[in-house]
């Protein structure tokens, strides 16, 4: 299905990665955005309340991030695509309705502009440490999708299709991006509305008294009804059968979550994008995700000019990850290095995959700023070296760190 | 909440307003058969949300209804509430409230309700139909679950109302101690003895205290333009031919009814 022409703002632009997801919602075809203004994702709201009112679009300033995401879960629900914008504190609020998403198999696009946490942290500054939190922020079992875009091209790009997975998937899905990212100006190329492709919602067709609102297609996905139809609709956050109507049973339970999960566990290779390059033969790969896969392209040039043979392993999905990709590359390399602004998260999620077959090397960063590709490139070198395996993540001492916290690298080299 | 449930069902029909566009968004779940009977679309929302959900399902499908069922004594998301009103949304917000139930002094208390106040409660309870009026609700009423055909009619008109409507409703809270019998005999009597009909009464002067009769009624009907009309206003006016006005209402069929959720 092609976009409606009157959302899409064809052109080249030189704007930033906010600015341009922003614009993407509008060309995915998103109607309504609940928001509550945060630092450093303003922008993107900014720019989709500017355009929206004439693309037959509405932006609400809802009165707090909690309400923002009920709202939009609403708006699904009543028949139109929707997203929400937010950045650290005001993603933990969300939470709740991110799993009551999840469990309603609700569609909506989340997309959340990282700072520097914990807590209030840095506002304006960057960090990627919610990535364990898009993931299993929300109590209970739940699956979802999380893309790590690292320009504003992509910001276009991976905003619609986030919102394509979110409707083919029927489940919410992250943009996790990053303030590095959603404030970085670059050019952006909007193609024209008949070049753009998006996922119509699947809605159910057939006579009102035999529809069941979670019967599952062959996929694993139900098809959606919208409000107002008449369908007589029973939608809880209590586990529920095919009707919708609330169960207690271990064995409701059981398959409710099980097919919850496996609608994206079983989708994993239609749903996970990867970019790679020069992994085949490589004796060391980097694994990033975010602004940090643009910084880490320095420093593996660097590598590759002093002769080691560096991979590069881009994860532009983050959820599901790509766990036979880590662990057939884990076989024929001998280190894998992960550089990613926080102390450690997705990391381990490379050394689960690994099992014990290469090292695994951490980057780390603290955030408010990115690394130095110096760091990458010396963590490279490094890894190069060890033929042992070493047991567990081993957090390589950034120039940074040292200089901070001085003392040698507490890795014998 | 038989009662309540009574008494929306035949408000609708008064209302005629089709049942199949109504969507009632709760924070407490509904049994499936009231919805069933209802013929309403139904979304247990999560604790304390249900009035941005249903602003959610509004800006949406603005030809729908929406009735939020609330329970939460305007304490999980009495915040939503305010703004809400403030905004002038269009929603229908029915405030079950079964505190009175365990609040007004000299009544029975059941076994188990008080269990997070084993010393009963002393703090002040919110007057609800004040707080909605003072945010800018259009409509203020409350009700007990004893005057049916009133609520009924309240809830009729309120459905009809554009803009944002509040009706709080005192209704027992039953819960796995206590027997019907109990509340009969206790609940619904001191209600029927201690409750007095004052319409048009100043919201401010009906807080619930243990000292004065419980004042019910509808307290205030007004009139202001609702959230989507000042926004195509405002944007149209600054936008003009550029803007696209947003949420069409088609007509309302008036032909719907109990069963008319086809």
């Amino acid at each position: 299905m092609k976009t409606d022409p009157r959302a899409v703002k064809t052109g080249v632009y030189y704007i930033d990665g906010d600015v341009a997801a922003g614009l993407g919602a509008l060309a995915a075809g998103c109607k309504f955005i609940g928001g509550y203004p945060i630092t450093p994702s303003t922008e993107a709201a900014e720019a989709f309340a500017r355009v929206a009112p004439s693309a037959g679009a509405m932006f609400i300033q809802m009165e707090d991030e909690i309400g923002s995401i009920a709202s939009i879960i609403g708006a699904v629900w009543a028949g139109v695509k929707s997203m929400t914008i937010t950045s650290g504190p005001g993603y933990s609020l969300m939470m709740e309705n991110i799993g009551f998403g999840a469990m309603l198999e609700t569609p909506f696009v989340l997309l959340n502009i990282q700072r520097a946490g914990p807590s209030t942290g840095v506002p304006t500054k960057t960090g990627q440490a919610d990535m364990m939190q898009s993931r299993w922020g929300s109590h209970g079992d739940y699956e979802l999708i999380a893309i790590a875009p690292d320009s504003p091209q992509e910001m276009f790009d991976y905003t619609i299709k986030a919102f394509n997975l979110a409707e083919r998937y029927r489940c919410p899905v992250m943009i996790m991006s990053d303030e590095c990212v959603g404030h970085m100006t670059e050019k952006v190329v909007i193609p024209r509305a008949e070049e753009i492709e998006i996922e119509p919602r699947r809605f159910y067709t057939g006579l009102p008294n035999e529809y069941l609102p979670f019967k599952p297609d062959a996929d694993l996905i139900p098809k959606m009804a919208k409000a107002g139809d008449g369908y007589n609709l029973y939608i809880t956050g209590l586990i529920h059968d095919e009707r919708g109507y609330p169960v207690k049973n271990e064995e409701f339970k059981s398959a409710y979550v099980r097919r919850l999960v496996d609608k994206i566990r079983l989708n994993k290779d239609k749903i996970i994008e990867i970019k790679e390059d020069g992994t085949s033969d490589a004796e060391v790969i980097v694994v990033s995700y975010g602004i940090s896969s643009r910084v880490a392209v320095r420093g593996i040039e660097r590598a590759r000019e002093k002769g080691i043979k560096v991979g590069n392993l881009r994860l532009v999905t983050v959820w599901p990850f790509p766990d036979e990709k880590i662990c057939a590359l884990a076989k024929t390399i001998k280190a894998f290095v992960v550089p990613e602004i926080n102390y450690g998260q997705i990391v381990y999620e490379v050394d689960r995959c690994s099992h014990g077959k290469a090292n695994v090397v951490l980057v780390p960063h603290g955030g408010s700023g990115v690394h130095n590709p110096d760091d990458i490139f010396d963590a490279i070198v490094y890894a190069a070296k060890q033929e042992r395996k070493i047991e567990g993540v081993i957090e390589y001492k950034t120039k940074l760190e040292k200089m901070i916290f001085g003392g040698g690298n507490k890795l014998k080299e | 909440m038989n009662s309540i449930i009574t008494a929306f069902a035949k408000g609708i029909e008064k209302s005629g307003v089709k049942p199949s566009m109504i969507c009632v968004p709760s924070d407490i779940p509904f049994e499936p058969e009231v919805v069933d009977f209802l013929g309403v679309d139904f979304f247990h929302t999560t604790r304390g949300r249900a009035i941005p959900f249903g602003t959610g399902l509004k800006l949406g499908n603005p030809a729908l209804k929406v009735v939020p069922f609330i329970g939460g004594m305007m304490t999980l998301g009495g915040n939503h509430f305010v703004h809400g009103s403030r905004r002038n949304m269009e929603l229908l917000v029915i405030c079950i409230n079964n505190f009175v139930y365990k609040k007004i002094g000299g009544q029975s208390v059941p076994k188990a309700a008080p269990a997070f106040s084993p010393y009963s409660t002393f703090d002040e309870p919110f007057n609800i139909p004040h707080l909605g009026n003072s945010c800018g609700a259009l409509y203020t009423a409350r009700w007990t679950a004893l005057h049916i055909d009133e609520l009924a009619n309240s809830i009729a008109e309120a459905l009809n109302k554009r803009g944002m409507s509040m009706i709080e409703i005192l209704a027992p809270g039953p819960n796995y101690y206590t027997d019907i019998e109990h509340i009969e005999s206790n609940v619904l009597n001191f209600y029927y003895e201690n409750s007095v009909i004052k319409n048009n009464e100043d919201p401010r002067n009906v807080e619930i205290t243990p000292e004065k009769k419980i004042v019910v009624g509808k307290f205030t009907d007004k009139e202001r333009p609702t959230f989507l009309e000042t926004y195509n206003t405002q944007l149209g006016s600054v936008l003009g031919d550029k803007f696209i006005p947003y949420g069409f209402v088609p007509p309302q069929n008036k032909s719907g009814g109990r069963n008319g959720g086809d």
